[in-house]
């Protein structure tokens, strides 16, 4: 469990960026295979190696906008102990969805980064000179 | 999940989950929306169990961690007032196309081994050999389509488990099987056939009754909330125990018509022995009126 408070400024700002494409990662997780609640907010946590989570909350709410979209489905597992898991997949929508919010996230890095070296951040950590 | 107790974590679970909604006005989405928090919630306690947390611990954790429900509440609308298409939306299953082309392969051979069975009986010429197998076509079809069809998932009830559809299956296949070979018999088949086949209908009988005494509710919440709401539902859902009742009355009547068909076919001949089958078709059928729609015993 990954305590807020802990949590260094700049982790908490990678944390708000995170969650402004909350629906983009799980149209991602559910790409590769159908998924359930939990398990998607596991792959989640455990893909950034426990430091970051998005809250469950915010993940219900993400899949109700995904649904009501067309770009996921749920349907009822059939598990007999604990009760029913609500299964999500992705549609042909959520797919190109996906992709074209890749595309457009590649574009924005590829910008922010080209704006941030000519901003010329004089602490930038990776060492690039500002032109 | 190595839990030595998994059901006092559970119990902890659901009753939080119920703390945590109580109060709220609850609609068709907010109660899917706290089943589906329901499974994850018992997902992450198994979690926490299993990194050797208490029970009672994982479960107070798993709720924290939920956090507030207050904003997805808001977002999730009381009460669906014109939402007679947004409820079908939601309750949409989608077609299955592989379920549909097997459905209608299935159907094919079917009506094929019927069309044998047929043309042997109009006396157009259909090499012997060919019947029993036609009779085999017939009854394994119509039993793996019924299973497949209850493995199906539809948009009032969930899919039967595997090996209950199978059981399903079988028992068709059984009893088709049975009838089949009791026509073969009347046809010029050996009394082999007939006492072949009734053992099979008989076993068919005994099937579904154990499958139909067993079987547990299968429709979704939300059709059993709609029919406890607007008493929409037939006696047998309403009352399971009349369901098994009726279940057993059909075992007798149909052990007791089979007998008497046997007996009645092999004393007073075949053109006869179909009257037993007739009578318990009725007695059948009057029990289940008086059974399904008769008066409401008072409370």
């Amino acid at each position: 469990m990954v305590d807020k408070s802990t949590l260094s400024d700049d982790e908490v700002l990678a944390a708000d960026l995170l969650r402004g494409h909350t629906d983009t990662i799980v149209l991602g997780i559910l790409r590769r295979t159908d998924s359930y609640g939990f398990e998607i907010f596991k792959r989640i946590r455990d893909s950034t190696g426990g430091r970051h989570e998005i809250k469950e909350a915010t993940l219900y709410a993400s899949y109700r906008r995904l649904a009501r979209d067309g770009l996921i489905e749920s349907y009822w597992g059939d598990e007999t102990q604990g009760g029913r898991r609500k299964y999500y997949r992705i549609t042909d929508a959520g797919r190109a969805v996906f992709q074209r919010n890749v595309a457009a996230w590649t574009v924005t890095r590829d910008l922010i980064d080209t704006l941030l070296d000519l901003a010329g951040r004089a602490d930038n950590p990776s060492g690039g000179q500002p032109a | 999940m190595n839990t030595p107790h998994p059901t006092d974590a559970t119990l902890d679970i659901h009753r939080l989950l119920d703390e945590a909604f109580a109060g709220v006005a609850m609609s068709p989405e907010r109660q899917d929306l706290k089943e589906e928090i329901r499974a994850n919630l018992v997902a992450r306690v198994g979690e926490l169990v299993d990194t050797g947390h208490s029970p009672t611990t994982a479960a107070r954790q798993a709720i924290t961690e939920l956090g507030d429900l207050a904003p997805l509440l808001d977002a999730t609308p009381a009460s669906g007032r014109d939402e007679a298409s947004a409820e079908w939306a939601r309750h949409r299953v989608r077609p299955a196309p592989g379920f549909l082309v097997r459905t209608a392969l299935l159907a094919v051979l079917g009506v094929a081994g019927l069309v044998l069975l047929v043309l042997a009986a109009t006396d157009i010429a259909v090499p012997s050999g060919w019947l029993p197998l036609a009779v085999a076509v017939v009854a394994v079809a119509a039993g793996a389509g019924t299973a497949d069809a209850l493995r199906q998932e539809t948009s009032i009830s969930y899919p039967v488990p595997t090996a209950r559809a199978a059981g399903y299956g079988l028992g068709v296949a059984l009893g088709l099987a049975g009838l089949g070979a009791g026509w073969l018999h009347l046809t010029g088949a050996g009394l082999p056939w007939l006492l072949g086949g009734a053992l099979a209908a008989v076993a068919s009988v005994v099937f579904f009754t154990y499958l139909g005494g067993t079987q547990t509710n299968r429709h979704k919440p939300w059709v059993l909330r709609m029919a406890a709401n607007h008493h929409l539902s037939d006696r047998f859902s309403e009352d399971p125990a009349t369901a098994a009742r009726f279940g057993l009355y059909t075992a007798a009547i149909w052990l007791v018509a089979i007998a008497a068909f046997v007996v009645l076919g092999l004393s007073a001949g075949w053109a006869w022995s179909w009257l037993p089958l007739l009578g318990g078709t009725v007695v059948m059928l009057l029990t289940l009126a008086r059974m399904q729609f008769g008066p409401r015993p008072s409370a």
